[in-house]
C-alpha cells in the first residue's frame, strides 16, 4: 500500500481477516478444583454438626421460647437506643473536634481516646459499679438518690454501649466532615452564616451521604456488642439462653439458638444497609 | 525375721499386690500419661480460687485432690474454665472429671455420677452492718445470687414458702455473674442480702475482716461431687475407695479444718446421695 | 468624595513564608464596576477574600461601608470581633466563586432563598417571590427545582449569582466567575454581569474576560506579586497601559 493512500485514511490490506472465526471457550480446571474443595470441606462441617453433640430438637424446642424472644428483643431495643445515643454523641464530639476554641477540641480529642482506649465489656462494668465511687446521684433541685438505683442494668448497657459507640462514630463524622468541600464552607459563609449554622444548614447534610453508609456497618457491629451486657444482668438474648443452660445444662444448644437469632437480625439488616449505602450514594455521584 | 524387716516386706507386699489392681480401674490414657487434666472454675474461695499472689490455683479441692492423686501416683494439671465450660468439658473429654465445687443434683444425674465429698447448702447471708438477724427479714428485699447455679431457683422456692407462704412480701431475686459480682453489689447496697454457699462465707468474710454474718441456717442441704461420666463407673470407683481412705486415715478432717470447712465434711461417702 | 463602599489601606497578608499581598490599598465607590486582572499568584484572589474576610489580614486595614472589617476600635487598641459580628459583616458584601460553590443538596430555588430564610429571618413567601423574580432575571426560572448536578456550569454560576443578589448586598464581589466554564457556556455569565452592572450594582470582579472589562468596567487594577501595579480608567489601562510589566502581561494575554 502506497504512503499517500495511507495518508488518506485508507486501511492496510497485509493483515488477515478473523472476523469469520468461532472463539472457543476453555474448561476451568481451577475453578471446579478450588469450588469442589470448598464444597468437600462445607459438606464435612455440616455432617459434624448435624452428627455431632448437638440435640437439635433441644434448639428448635427453645428456638421460639418466650425468654429467648423477650431477649431478641430486647437486644434489638438496646442496639436502636446505644447507636442513636452514640450517632448524637458521634456528631456533637466530631463538631466539637473543629471548633476554634481549644479546650472544647482537647475534650473531644480526650473522649474519643479514652472510650476507644477501654474494652467495651470494662466500660460496661465501671458503669454498672459507678456506686463505689459515687454512691448518690443529686442533680440540685430535681433528683436525689442512690447510684445504685439510678444504674440499673439498662440503663449501664446503655450508657456503656452508647458512649463508647460515640466514640467511633465521632471520627467516622469528622472524617465526613473533612470530606465536604471547602468551598461548601466559603459559600455557607459568603451568605452570612456562622459556623454552627453553615454546619447545621450545608455542611451535616452533605456530610451525611458519607457517614450514614459506615454507620449502618457499625449498627449491625453493636447488635452482637449488645451480647456483653448480658454481664451486667442485662436480658438480652444471650443473657436469656445462658439462663436456660444453667439450669438444664444444655449448653451448646442454647448458644445455637442464640446464633441463629443473631444470624437471623443480621441478615435482615444487610440488605437494608445496602440499600442506604445505594440511596446515599445517588447524590454522591458524579452527574456530569 | 526382724520386726522391722518383716512389716517391711508385708508393706512391699501389699503395695505390689494393690497396685495391679488400682492401675486396672485407671483409663488407660491416665495410667500411660501418669497425669490427670481437669477443669477447674476458680473463682470460688475456698473451694477453687487462684492466690493473688502467686497465681497458682488453689483451695479445698486442690488439696484434697493433691492428696488423693498422690496416693495413686498420678499428678494433675489443672485448667481454669468459667463455670458454664465445666459440664461441657466433661462430655467431651477435655476434663477426666470434675472436681470443681459443682453440686449433686438429680437432673445432673442424668448424664453424670456424683462422688459426694461435702455436705452444704445455699446460706443467706448480708453485711455485718446491716440492721437484718434472720432471713425472714430479708422478705420483700433484694436478695442476690450467682445466675449459673442453683441457688436462685432455691431462694424464690424459700421465699414462696417462708415469706408470700406467711403473709409477707416476696424476696426479689436478683442475679450476679459470679460471686466477687453479687459481693460488689452487697458492698454498693444494689442488694440487701445475698445467697452462696455456706462453705464460702466464713472464709471471705474472714479474708476482708468479718464484713459479711450469716443468717439462719442453709436453706437446702445438698452435696458437692466429684462428677465422672456414666461409662467411667470403674474409674468412679476407684476414685471413691481412694476418697474413703482419705477419710478414713485423717487427711480429710485436717484439710477441712485447713479452710474453716470443719462443719461440712462428710461422714459417709455417698455416691449420687446415696450410700454404697 | 463620597465615601467609597469599600476602602483598602495597606493590606498585607502571607501564607507562611509566602507573601501574597504586600501592601495592597484600593477604593470602590457605589456603583462601580472594578475588574482586578493578573498572573495567578499576583494575589487578586486573596485581595477579595480578604474583603469579605475570608481570610484574616496580617497588617492594615479594610473599611466596608465605613465599618471597620474584623475589628473595633477603641481608642488606640484594636479588639478582634466576635464571629458573629463578623458573619454580620459579610452580608455587605456577597461572593460568587469560580467554582460556584452551590448547595448541592437543595433546589436552584432554595439554593437562592436559603441566605435570606436562614440567616436574614425574613419570611419565606416573600423571598420565594423574590427569588423566582431574581431566577427570572439571570434566564433561569424554568430550572427552579432543579439541583445544581442537572445543570451546566453557565447556568449553575448564573444560579450562583442570584443567591447572591437575594441578600441585597452593597458589593458583589466575584472570583475568576468565568475561569471554570467551558467556553460555549461563558456569553451567558457575563451576559448577566453586564445586565448587572448596567443595573448599578457594585462589583468587583477578578478575572481574564479582557474583553467584558473593555466593555463594562469603570476602572481595571492590574496586579502582580502582590501588588497593585497600574490602576486607572479601563480603556487607558487595557489599550494604552503605562508600566512596563502591565504591558508584557497584556501581551502575553492578548496572543
Amino acid at each position: 500500500m502506497s504512503s499517500a493512500a495511507a495518508r488518506d485514511g485508507e486501511l492496510s490490506d497485509a493483515l488477515p481477516d478473523i472476523s469469520g472465526l468461532r472463539v472457543v471457550r476453555r474448561f476451568p480446571w481451577e475453578r471446579w478444583l478450588t469450588a469442589s474443595v470448598i464444597v468437600a470441606l462445607l459438606a464435612l462441617i455440616v455432617r459434624a454438626f448435624a452428627t455431632g453433640q448437638i440435640a437439635w430438637s433441644v434448639v428448635g424446642r427453645f428456638l421460639v421460647a418466650p425468654q429467648i424472644l423477650s431477649g431478641i428483643l430486647n437486644t434489638i431495643v438496646m442496639a436502636v437506643l446505644a447507636m442513636a445515643i452514640g450517632i448524637v454523641l458521634g456528631v456533637i464530639v466530631a463538631i466539637m473536634r473543629m471548633s476554634p476554641n481549644p479546650v472544647l477540641r482537647t475534650t473531644a480529642v480526650g473522649y474519643a481516646w479514652l472510650f476507644r482506649g477501654l474494652p467495651v465489656i470494662l466500660q460496661l462494668l465501671l458503669w454498672f459499679n459507678l456506686a463505689l465511687i459515687f454512691p448518690t446521684v443529686t442533680i440540685p433541685g430535681i433528683y436525689s438518690g442512690r447510684m445504685v438505683d439510678v444504674m440499673t442494668p439498662f440503663l449501664s448497657a446503655l450508657l456503656g454501649l452508647g458512649i463508647n459507640q460515640g466514640a467511633y462514630t465521632s471520627e467516622v463524622v469528622r472524617a465526613g466532615l473533612i470530606s465536604v468541600d471547602a468551598g461548601q464552607y466559603e459559600a455557607a459563609k459568603s451568605i452570612g452564616m456562622t459556623g454552627l449554622v453553615a454546619l447545621k444548614r450545608i455542611i451535616l447534610p452533605q456530610a451525611m451521604k458519607v457517614v450514614i453508609p459506615p454507620l449502618g456497618n457499625e449498627f449491625i457491629g453493636m447488635i452482637k456488642l449488645t451480647s456483653l451486657a448480658s454481664v451486667v444482668q442485662y436480658s438480652e438474648v444471650l443473657y436469656s439462653a445462658s439462663s436456660i443452660y444453667y439450669a438444664n445444662n444444655r449448653v451448646i444448644e442454647l448458644l445455637t439458638v442464640a446464633g441463629i437469632w443473631y444470624l437471623v437480625v443480621v441478615t435482615v439488616l444487610t440488605p437494608l444497609q445496602m440499600l442506604l449505602e445505594r440511596y446515599f450514594a445517588r447524590g454522591v455521584a458524579v452527574h456530569r | 525375721m526382724t520386726k522391722s524387716l518383716r512389716s517391711t516386706l508385708a508393706i512391699a507386699g501389699l503395695v505390689l499386690f494393690a497396685t495391679p489392681l488400682q492401675a486396672g480401674q485407671l483409663p488407660d490414657a491416665i495410667q500411660k500419661s501418669g497425669t490427670l487434666h481437669l477443669s477447674i472454675n476458680a473463682t470460688y474461695p475456698p473451694l477453687d480460687f487462684k492466690d493473688p499472689d502467686t497465681n497458682k490455683i488453689v483451695g479445698f479441692d486442690v488439696d484434697l485432690a493433691d492428696a488423693l492423686v498422690a496416693k495413686l501416683g498420678l499428678k494433675i494439671e489443672w485448667t481454669d474454665v468459667p463455670f458454664a465450660q465445666l459440664i461441657p468439658a466433661l462430655t467431651t473429654g477435655r476434663t477426666d472429671f470434675i472436681w470443681s465445687g459443682i453440686s449433686d443434683t438429680p437432673a445432673r444425674q442424668e448424664t453424670m455420677d456424683f462422688v459426694d465429698y461435702l455436705k452444704t447448702g445455699p446460706q443467706f447471708y448480708t453485711l455485718t452492718s446491716s440492721a437484718y438477724e434472720k432471713p425472714e427479714d430479708l422478705c420483700g428485699k433484694k436478695v442476690g445470687s450467682i445466675r449459673s447455679t442453683q441457688y436462685p431457683d432455691l431462694m424464690r422456692a424459700w421465699s414462696a414458702q417462708h415469706c408470700e407462704g406467711a403473709g409477707r412480701p416476696a424476696m426479689d431475686v436478683v442475679t450476679g455473674e459470679n460471686s466477687p459480682d453479687v459481693r460488689t453489689q452487697l458492698k454498693q447496697g444494689r442488694i440487701d442480702g445475698a445467697v452462696q454457699g455456706s462453705e464460702t462465707i466464713p472464709y471471705i468474710s474472714k479474708q476482708e475482716g468479718g464484713v459479711f454474718k450469716m443468717l439462719g441456717s442453709p436453706i437446702a442441704p445438698f452435696y458437692y461431687g466429684i462428677a465422672f461420666r456414666k461409662e467411667d463407673k470403674a474409674f468412679r470407683d476407684l476414685i471413691a475407695d481412694t476418697l474413703e481412705g482419705l477419710i478414713k486415715d485423717g487427711t480429710y478432717k485436717k484439710i477441712l479444718d485447713k479452710w474453716e470447712l470443719s462443719t461440712i465434711g462428710v461422714t459417709t461417702l455417698t455416691i449420687n446421695t446415696q450410700p454404697r | 468624595m463620597d465615601r467609597p463602599i469599600v476602602a483598602v489601606r495597606g493590606v498585607e497578608k502571607s501564607f507562611g513564608t509566602f507573601r501574597a499581598l504586600k501592601g495592597v490599598s484600593l477604593d470602590v465607590h457605589a456603583g462601580e464596576v472594578v475588574c482586578i486582572i493578573g498572573a495567578s499568584g499576583s494575589g487578586k484572589t486573596t485581595l477579595l477574600r480578604c474583603i469579605n474576610q475570608l481570610v484574616a489580614i496580617d497588617r492594615g486595614a479594610i473599611w466596608l461601608d465605613g465599618e471597620l472589617a474584623g475589628f473595633r476600635r477603641s481608642g488606640d487598641k484594636l479588639y478582634p470581633l466576635t464571629e458573629q459580628e463578623i458573619a454580620r459583616q459579610r452580608l455587605k458584601t456577597a461572593m460568587v466563586f469560580q467554582r460556584f460553590n452551590l448547595f448541592p443538596h437543595m433546589t436552584a430555588l432554595e439554593n437562592i432563598i436559603e441566605g435570606p430564610v436562614q440567616v436574614l429571618k425574613r419570611k419565606r413567601s416573600e423571598v420565594i417571590e423574590e427569588a423566582r423574580a431574581l431566577l427570572e432575571r439571570v434566564g433561569l426560572a424554568a430550572k427552579a427545582d432543579a439541583y445544581p448536578a442537572s445543570l451546566s456550569g453557565g447556568q449553575q454560576q448564573r444560579i450562583a449569582i442570584a443567591r447572591a443578589l437575594a441578600m441585597q448586598p452593597m458589593l458583589i464581589l466575584f472570583d475568576e466567575p468565568t475561569s471554570a466554564l467551558d467556553p460555549e457556556l461563558v456569553g451567558e455569565v457575563l451576559a448577566v454581569m453586564k445586565e448587572l452592572a448596567r443595573s448599578g450594582m457594585t462589583m468587583l470582579v477578578v478575572t481574564h474576560e479582557l474583553g467584558f472589562a473593555r466593555e463594562v468596567a469603570d476602572r481595571v487594577i492590574f496586579m502582580d506579586h502582590g501588588g497593585i501595579v497600574e490602576s486607572g480608567p479601563a480603556d487607558s489601562v487595557l489599550s494604552r497601559p503605562q508600566e512596563a510589566r502591565t504591558r508584557a502581561f497584556l501581551s502575553a494575554v492578548l496572543t
